[in-house]
This record gives C-alpha cells, structure tokens and sequence, in this order.
C-alpha cells in the first residue's frame, strides 16, 4: 500500500485529521453547470480558495447500455454505442465491430480499413475541434469571453460533419460499420471535398494557435495548472493526448495497429509540462498530424469490396463462439476498447465498455487538491470528458 | 341611453376577442372597471400585445443539456445556425431564463435536479423537450435507471423529435414555441398541467460524506469479518510487501506471461478466456507484471456466471460465481495486453488491486456497484454509477431488463 510515492496526493483524505483549526468550506460543482461538459459533480472541500479535498461524483448520465447490450442482437448493438462518446461516435462503432471481427476472425478488406481510417482521422480533428472550442469557453473571461473561438471551432467542425454526413447521411449517429467492413462507400467527387475541407483547416489552425496555445493570456492560465505525473497517469489508466502530454509516448496507432495504420507512418506527439498547457498543445499538433493523414490517404484508398461479411437476413443470424477477448483502439480520448464475454448464441453475455473518459475523470482527486476553484474548472476541461462515456 | 350602450357592446367584443373569459364569468370590481371605462381595455389589450410581442423575441434559454443533443443545441448556438438572431441568449442560470431545454437523456439521479431547477425558474416559463431520449426515454426507456420521457415530471410545451434533432430542427421548435406564445395571450391556448403523482419520482440520496458507516477501516473490517479463509491468508503478504521497496520498472523489457503462467501451474493459456488464477496468486502476479513493464491497467471486467452456466457452456454442477477479469498493458512500441481472471463465489471478496495500479480504485467501484463483487481492502467501496440508496446490482443476470417496478410506472 505504501508503494505509493509520497509526494502523491492523497485521495481519500480523512477531513478530521486536515487541520481541526480550519474552517472548511463545502462546495457542491455541478452536476448542472455548463463548465462540467455535461452532468459531472465534483464535491470540493475548500480551505479560503485552496481546495484540500475533491470527491467526483458520476453516474448522472448513467444510461445502463452494458445491461441493454445483453439484450440486444451483435448486429443490433453498433448504434447503441454511438450515444456513448457522441464527439466520436465514428471511433465508437469501429471499437465495437472490431471486438466482434475479432471473435468471428473475420478478414476486413483492404479499402474498407483504409475507410475507417479517413473516418477515425477527421473524427479526430472535430472531435479536438469541438473541445478547444469548449475549453475557450470555459477558461471565459481571459479570452475576452472565449466565444470567439468556440465559434471558429464550430464554424470548422461543420465542415467535417458535411463529409459525414454525405458518406452517412447522418449528422453525427451514423452507424456505418458493420461486422466485416462498411455500410457506406465513399460517393463520387467526395476526395475532392475533403481535400478543400482540408486545407481550409490547416491553413486555420495557426489562427487557433495564435488566439490559444500562443497567447500569453491563456498560457498564463493553464500554465503549471494540474500537472499529471507520468507514472500515476499509467496506473491509473489514462490513455491518449493526456498520457501524451505528461510526456509518455505511446500510442496505439503505432505501438499496436489496428485498421490500415500499419500502412502509413503515424508521427506521435507528445509534451512533457503535463499541465493544461501542454495537454491543449498535444491536441493541436495531433490536429495538424490528422489533417496530413488525411491528406495523404483519402486520394490513395484502394479500390475493393468494401465489406466481408456475409449479408444477414435477420438480426440473430449473427453468432459469437463461446470465449472471451479484449480489444482497444486509439480515439481522440484515448484507447477505447471493450471486453466481451461470448457464450455461443446470438446475444453477448456481458460486454464491458473500457472508456477513456472514466479513466481520465479519475485524475481528480489527485490533481485538485492545492489549486483554486477557478484552475479546477480549467483542469476538468483540460482531461476532455465526455460524460456519456464516463457514465454509460 | 343609446349612446352609453354602443360604446360598451363594442368594449365587450374588444375584451372577447383578447380573452377566453366571458364578461359575466369572470367576476372581479377591478375587471368590471376596466369594462365599463372607455378606452382602457383597449389600451391594456395592445399593452398585452406588446407584452406578448417581447415575451416571444427574447427567450433567454437554459440548456439542460445532459448528452448528445447538447452537441447539437451547442451547435444551433454557434456559427451556422446561430439562433441568436431569433433573440436566443443562452443563459446558464436558472433564474435569468424562460426556457429549459431538457437536450438529452434524463436519469433518475438526475430527473430530481432537472425538477429543482425548474422550480428555480421565475414565471412565465415554458419547456422544450428536444430529442428522444427527453420526449420518451428512446431505447432506454425500459432500463432501470433512465426516466421515460421527461413529461412525466415536467410540463411540456414543444417536442423536438429527432436522435438528435439537427439544429435546424430546434430552431423550427422555437418558432413554434414562439406561435404558442402568442397564442397563450389571447387565450387559445392553456400550459400544459403535469399529473401530480408523478411529480414523485426517487428522493434524491444526500451524500454524507463523513458518514462513520463509510469509513474503509471500517469496511475492511466486515469484509474479514465476513468469513472468509482467502483472506486473511492473503492480507499478511500484502503487508509485508508494503514495507519493501518499490519494485523497480523497466520500460519495454519484454515480458514473458507465459512463463510467469507457468511458474502458477499454467500450461498453456485456455481457448476461451484469460487464465483463471488463484485467489490468493492474484495480487503477486499483478505485482510481477508491473514489474515485467505491464504498466498500464487497461480495464476491469467482472462477469456474473449463474448456477449451471459456465464460460465452457452448461454444466449442472456449475455453482453460481463470479469471474473478475483485468488486463494490463505495456507502453510504447509493440504494446502487448496481458489479461487474466479470478473466480469468486458469490459473497467473497477480492483483494484490491488498488495499492498496485491506483486507476483499479473506481474500475472496483463500479464493478461493486453494478455486480455486486467486494473487494478487499478497497479504500472507499462506495456505489459509482447508481445512487446511493439504490437496491440491488443491476449487471446480475437476474436482474430484470425491463424494470418494470420502477417507481413511475
């Protein structure tokens, strides 16, 4: 028990043994308040400003989908799992079908990988899209009203929900995948479109850059703010930019690739600071990286039958063999993956959801304590929790 | 005497044409006065126009924006749609608003907030329901922690069906909102009235936080007290460990889980599953395979097998058990998942493997909380997802899908 550092925060902190002279104070954070990116409570014992003591609290959002996914058909299930990252739904659907490709040993072809990867690679980009715009809004007022780039965030984000929702014709929602391949081939002229798309966003992100990660204003808010150890970021479980930016290099595009990401050269970016600063400067460079993946695969898919699975007439037609296995692939919040219990019918057994934001939301208690409410707010936004993840 | 009757006959028909009341129903010396003076009631008509008029171009809303169609009501406020233009400011406080629009599932933790809230707004207020999931529950209605459809508690004045509705489609709900507004005024139409019973829906659990009953010595105590031989074999080597160093971490080595498996008595790895170790092996194998450069823990899964069932399929003897599952993973380059399982009877605890991965912390307490596995030693074994109150695990297989004894059916 005591392999923990002793520098590391204590998270279970009895509040009698704190200082008996100390007039703590309790405050209740959300689970209503805009800044808490959906229904997330947080109780914060406070010391003056300081807070000594944060107790999360989740489970508002908590939708039952493992308990609705023992009920459902293999096939019925793709769009269940859209609700529950809804910045990344795309991500979400191909962890899911992955897990049951895995299972059946199904071969997905070639152009079909190189589909989910175009998709996996512009979800990306909205995904971090939406939360820098998010974040601006929360740190509020130093940006003058951070509105400005929220709408600018949005503002580019359409564009990439046009491209889905011409493959889709769903805004976001789009179940596409299926077992063995895609659902949607790419219309004609749609290359086109992206390559524009593209480069309408790498030539604005040097305009995010100058108004976020470069101005002296938000540096000085997120700068130092909520450092995360490396090491208590691995035990903890943390995956994607966050782990990145506490300076450890790993990222299952490369280091176990899945899709056609053996097929192209993924430059992995990471930061040292381990602070908000360095975990929005992470997202931003992994933006830039997306936007040359794009750009270098969508001229380049190769022609295929886009799908291997044998075309089913009724939901339970669909059979896992008895046995058990975890997958996990990288998505803009890191590895999302999922257990899978198979008992030989046509309904999973049990599937367990492994999502990144639980884990990343389990940081709290170990980064707030020390800092101002006001940093708390910037910490929470900084981990990029998506409370239907973090629930379920 | 024809003179005074003219003026009057045509204030009668002016007050019909603004209110649903009839002259002589309503009675009240101050409303006869507003009749029987000349020219008043019309000046309070066209002061209720105007009144209407601003009431319906500056509807401040609040978003209750739980899930996914807050993306999209995020997205009918910015750029493209940019609903500001109808007189839309998105107000964050209750009190400052006329409009809640519930975008997103509401769940019984947070139906009795939503209410709150609602009561927080000052009159006149109305509410949108946008989407499925706040219209009728959607896929999740029957399950056991979702409200079906918000109107069972709040009332409703414009429905926005859609999963989710684009944003184009709120906006079409606001003007229709809008020509409810003005109708409202003149009488045509009546605000919605909520079935009172229920209004009833599950008490919201106050956490207390210093409760003594919650105390993790105190849990620890009646998981040892609860009988169980594992254990306390199994608590003094964890001890013990306590006291030594840490065990050094060498990146990228490259482990050999076969072997550690095989030092258990593990020949080779099962076709159906991850490796079942004894209970009393777990704790030392984590602890070995942190130190072989599984650093990472990836997730724990617990599965609840009832009587005659089994991961080989159906088997008689088979008792009722739990299988707990975790997985670890190595960092960097060709990252590898280990994965193993330990079995439990239903009622026995596990160690925790909290002391040697700190993310095992709330993995534990939501195994706890849905399945109903205890773990050992954890610090804080409290419930994660569900409320506090709550009875029943409700990941066991027993455990009905469709919860047809929740309190608002």
């Amino acid at each position: 028990m005591t392999q923990k550092p002793s520098h590391r925060v204590d998270p279970h902190l009895v509040i009698e043994k704190y200082d008996p002279e100390a007039e703590l104070m309790l405050m209740h954070f959300g689970p209503q308040h805009p800044s808490t990116h959906g229904v997330f409570r947080m109780d914060l014992f406070l010391d003056g400003e300081i807070i000594v003591k944060a107790v999360p609290h989740c489970g508002y959002l908590h939708r039952a989908v493992e308990k609705l996914c023992e009920k459902l058909a293999y096939v019925q299930i793709t769009p269940i799992v859209d609700k529950n990252d809804y910045v990344a739904p795309m991500t979400n659907e191909q962890s899911l079908v992955m897990i049951f490709e895995a299972m059946l040993k199904l071969e997905v072809p070639r152009r079909a990988r190189w589909i989910r990867t175009i998709f996996a690679e512009l979800q990306r980009i909205a995904s971090h899209l939406l939360w820098l715009g998010t974040f601006s809004l929360d740190l509020g007022g130093a940006l003058g009203g951070g509105t400005t780039v929220f709408m600018y965030c949005f503002r580019e984000r359409e564009l990439i929900l046009d491209l889905f929702e011409e493959v889709t014709g769903a805004r976001f929602h789009y179940n596409t995948h299926t077992i063995g391949g895609n659902r949607h081939d790419l219309p004609k002229g749609w290359s086109q479109k992206v390559l524009a798309a593209m480069d309408t966003i790498a030539q604005r992100i040097p305009e995010y850059e100058a108004m976020t990660t470069q101005n002296r204003i938000f540096q000085q808010r997120t700068r130092g703010v909520g450092v995360l150890d490396g090491e208590l970021a691995l035990e903890l479980g943390i995956t994607g930019p966050i782990l990145r930016a506490s300076g450890i290099d790993h990222d299952l595009r490369r280091d176990a690739p899945f899709h056609a990401y053996d097929e192209v050269k993924v430059n992995v970016k990471t930061a040292e600071g381990g602070d908000c600063l360095a975990r929005a400067e992470v997202r931003v460079e992994e933006m830039k990286e997306s936007v040359r993946l794009v750009r270098e695969m969508v001229g380049a898919v190769p022609e295929g039958p886009i799908n291997s699975g044998k075309p089913v007439k009724l939901p339970v037609q669909t059979k896992i063999p008895v046995g058990q296995t975890y997958v996990g692939i990288e998505t803009p919040r890191g590895e999302l993956g999922g257990w899978l219990v198979a008992d030989g019918t046509q309904f999973p057994y049990r599937l367990k959801i492994r999502p990144p934001s639980l884990h990343a939301v389990s940081a709290l208690p170990y980064l707030l304590p020390g800092q101002t409410v006001s940093d708390a707010i910037a910490i929470l936004g900084s981990l990029d929790p998506i409370m239907g993840e973090v629930d379920r | 005497m024809a003179v005074n009757e003219e003026p009057k006959a045509a204030l009668a028909t002016a007050s019909r044409t603004h209110t649903s009341d009839d002259a002589g129903h309503f009675q009240h010396p101050l409303y006869q006065v507003t009749l029987q003076t000349p020219g008043l009631s019309v000046g309070t008509a066209v002061f209720d126009d105007l009144m209407t008029w601003g009431l319906k171009n500056a509807l401040w809303m609040f978003p209750m924006a739980t899930s996914c169609c807050g993306i999209e009501f995020m997205a009918g406020a910015a750029s493209r749609v940019d609903m500001d233009r109808m007189g839309v400011i998105i107000r964050a406080t209750p009190r400052h608003a006329d409009v809640m629009v519930v975008a997103g599932t509401i769940t019984t933790k947070m139906a009795p907030r939503v209410l709150k809230l609602w009561e927080q707004m000052p009159e006149p207020k109305w509410c949108i329901a946008m989407g499925s999931c706040a219209i009728s529950g959607d896929f999740y209605r029957n399950l056991y922690s979702v409200v079906p459809g918000i109107d069972t508690f709040l009332p409703v004045d414009v429905y926005v069906p859609g999963c989710p509705p684009n944003p184009e489609a709120l906006m079409a709900g606001m003007i229709k909102l809008q020509e409810k507004i003005s109708l409202q005024r003149t009488g045509k139409f009546v605000t919605p009235e909520v079935k009172p019973e229920l209004l009833k829906i599950t008490n919201p659990s106050v956490p207390r936080l210093n409760d003594p009953a919650r105390r993790p010595e105190q849990n620890h105590e009646q998981e040892l007290s609860a009988d169980s031989p594992t254990v306390d074999e199994a608590t003094a080597p964890l001890e013990v460990a306590a006291e030594g160093p840490a065990p050094e971490l060498s990146p990228l080595t490259s482990p050999d889980f076969e072997g550690l498996l095989k030092e258990l008595g593990i020949a080779e790895l099962p076709k159906d599953g991850p490796p079942i170790i004894p209970l009393e092996q777990h704790l030392a194998l984590a602890r070995k395979l942190k130190s072989l450069g599984y650093r990472q823990l990836v997730t724990i899964a617990a599965t609840h097998w009832l009587a005659g069932k089994g991961r080989k399929g159906a088997d008689e003897a088979e008792p009722e058990h739990f299988e707990i599952a975790y997985a670890l993973r190595t960092v960097g380059m060709g990252s590898r998942v280990a994965a193993w399982a330990v079995r439990v009877k239903a009622g026995q605890p596990v160690l925790t493997l909290s002391g040697i991965f700190a993310g095992a912390d709330w993995q534990e307490r939501e195994q706890y909380d849905l399945l109903g596995v205890t773990f050992a030693g954890h610090p804080d074994l409290r419930r994660l997802m569900l409320t506090e109150n709550y009875v029943g695990h409700p990941l066991r297989r027993e455990f009905p899908a469709d919860a047809h004894w929740a309190p608002w059916r």
